[in-house]
């Protein structure tokens, strides 16, 4: 409590120059790391990968870890031939399909069961015996259902994106405040009008939470999906270096689905702060 | 100062048996109102017998302590609520659900505003949903922005604002439909002192200019003195009603708390909030 008073007091006491004290060091690091988060960010993952280097082969085996210039120099001829973004691509591309089904069919089904009391008394225990089977658990049978073409990653993905956006869209329908509904009705909008205009908007950012959510999830379960049910992709990658021991090809791949994951989720940040930045900033003020 | 204990007596109307068609211009005419929550042991009885008469123009002020169901009575006058006895009656027609002609103010302006449109988009609101065209809800967006103070910020959005600032543009929001009834609940409940005052001027500037009606929930005796045509004091619940109607058409407006005359309306409606219990216990 004390601290924190005195920090902002230092903080806003600055720019006039009276009698000002002398800045302490750590101030003025505060005040740095404050103002350059994304170096900072940087910095950090510098520091993690000379790390990285510096240990491997001295600290640890570098078989078990091998270092980043061992990652790099696997990583170089699988790009040059191709098998590289060939995997990634679909990796890729079975994430997107599965993602993109899973959340429209999510929303609607959220929005039909947060709406109607009756039918959400109906579906909900079902909806929450399902969820709590992970991709994972599902694939022996997803390949019993649909083999080891493209539709059982599918449905994996779909599968493990459908639960929680059905979650956080009910949550979102349930949330929206009383208030605000009977604010519209007073201003005469019909109840096609609320529903468009005043329930969509508001549940969006709840929306969006269960899509970031689902997005990390389907990251994570296309993964075991793909080793042990498909010839392409990430996971069969790792499970192809695997089995030969290769752990620099290994760690290609689990560099890659960090690389991934945070790049899909930077890109999806970006787009709603682009296109619906006005349905979610008033949060942060209320 | 008049005060009818009798809280059947109607203020203002001819004095006679079923005289519905001598009545003056009533805007809302509660009869017998009551309300229950809940079922079985749960069941609490919030509401009743409440009559109470609103003319067309007035500004009328429901004041009583907190839990006496005034907020339940200005919903069920909304039509958010149905009532669970009784009829309320807008313009001669029993009250069935929320319509335009009857706009609530809410005390959160957060929720109660859009916050997704941006100040001018929030008053057109009304007007885009029953397809007003552009143009017109352009015009009017920007008088009732002006009327409230507000034309300066036009493009700003709820979150942007102060909180005096957001009720003034549910105020001006509310306008612009051109409703024939604002109710207000609580409105200003949660302003600062100073930020309240310029809102009553504001709210008074306005019903002056309009010629609306206002029903006005508070729990505060000088809030409701400097606002009201006539005051209606609520019982304490369960089973409350109004108790008395206080009459202050007489004070003349501006209204000056540093008045004798403020002073003693304001020490008599004390008085009459402190019967309150014993009328209770007497029950």
């Amino acid at each position: 409590m004390d601290g924190t008073v005195r920090q902002r007091g230092t903080e806003e006491a600055v720019p006039p120059a009276k009698e000002e004290l002398r800045p302490s060091l750590h101030v003025a690091a505060w005040k740095f790391v404050n103002r350059h988060s994304a170096l900072m960010a940087l910095f950090s993952l510098v520091c993690f990968v000379v790390f990285w280097q510096l240990s491997s082969g001295y600290l640890i085996s570098s078989f078990l870890i091998p270092p980043p210039t061992a990652v790099v120099r696997a990583a170089i001829p699988m790009m040059y031939s191709g098998e590289y973004f060939q995997d990634v691509g679909i990796s890729l591309f079975r994430i997107f399909i599965g993602f993109a089904s899973g959340t429209a069919a999510g929303v609607f089904l959220g929005l039909l069961l947060g709406r109607l009391w009756f039918i959400r008394q109906l579906f909900d225990p079902i909806i929450e015996v399902l969820r709590y089977l992970s991709p994972t658990a599902m694939i022996p049978i997803a390949v019993i259902w649909f083999g080891i073409g493209e539709m059982s990653k599918y449905f994996l993905i779909f599968w493990g994106t459908f639960f929680i956006i059905v979650v956080s869209t009910i949550d979102g329908v349930l949330r929206v405040p009383v208030t605000r509904v009977r604010a519209a009705q007073c201003l005469g909008a019909s109840r096609v009008q609320i529903f468009t205009r005043i329930l969509i908007p508001t549940i969006l950012p709840a929306i969006i939470t269960g899509m970031r959510l689902a997005m990390a999830s389907s990251f994570m379960s296309i993964i075991p999906a793909e080793m042990l049910a498909a010839d392409s992709g990430i996971g069969y990658l790792l499970q192809a270096s695997a089995s030969l021991a290769q752990t620099d090809r290994i760690f290609v791949a689990l560099v890659t689905i960090s690389v991934l994951g945070v790049m899909v989720d930077s890109l999806f940040r970006f787009m709603t702060r682009r296109l619906l930045h006005r349905y979610t900033v008033y949060l942060a003020a209320s | 100062m008049t005060v009818t204990d009798a809280p059947h007596a109607d203020v203002g109307s001819v004095a006679l048996e079923g005289g519905e068609a001598l009545a003056p211009d009533y805007l809302l005419r509660l009869r017998g109102v009551g309300h229950v929550f809940g079922e079985d042991e749960k069941r609490y009885h919030a509401l009743d017998d409440v009559d109470l008469d609103v003319p067309r123009g007035e500004f009328l002020c429901l004041l009583g302590p907190s839990g006496c169901g005034k907020s339940t009575l200005l919903n069920i006058m909304a039509g958010f609520v149905p009532s669970t006895s009784g009829s309320i009656k807008f313009e001669n027609r029993e009250i069935t659900g929320p319509g335009p002609s009857r706009m609530m103010l809410f005390q959160d302006s957060l929720l109660a505003l859009f916050p997704w449109l941006s100040v001018t988009d929030n008053v057109e609101f009304g007007l885009k949903v029953r397809s007003v065209p552009a143009q017109e809800r352009r015009v009017a967006a920007a008088q009732y922005l002006t009327m409230v103070g507000l034309a300066a910020h036009s493009h700003k959005f709820p979150h942007e604002m102060s909180g005096g600032m957001r009720q003034r543009l549910q105020i001006a929001r509310a306008l612009a439909t051109r409703p024939d009834v604002l109710l207000m609940d609580e409105p200003f409940g949660a302003l600062d002192a100073i930020t309240r005052r310029n809102m009553h001027r504001v709210l008074l500037d306005v019903w002056e200019k309009t010629g609306i009606t206002v029903v006005f929930v508070t729990h505060d005796i000088a809030e409701s003195l400097l606002l009201a045509d006539r005051i209606a004091i609520m019982s304490l619940g369960p089973r409350s009603r109004i108790q008395d109607l206080v009459d202050l058409r007489h004070l003349p407006r501006p209204r000056d708390p540093a008045t004798t005359e403020f002073g003693i309306a304001y020490r008599r409606i004390e008085q009459l909030l402190n019967e309150t219990p014993k009328a209770a216990s007497v029950q």
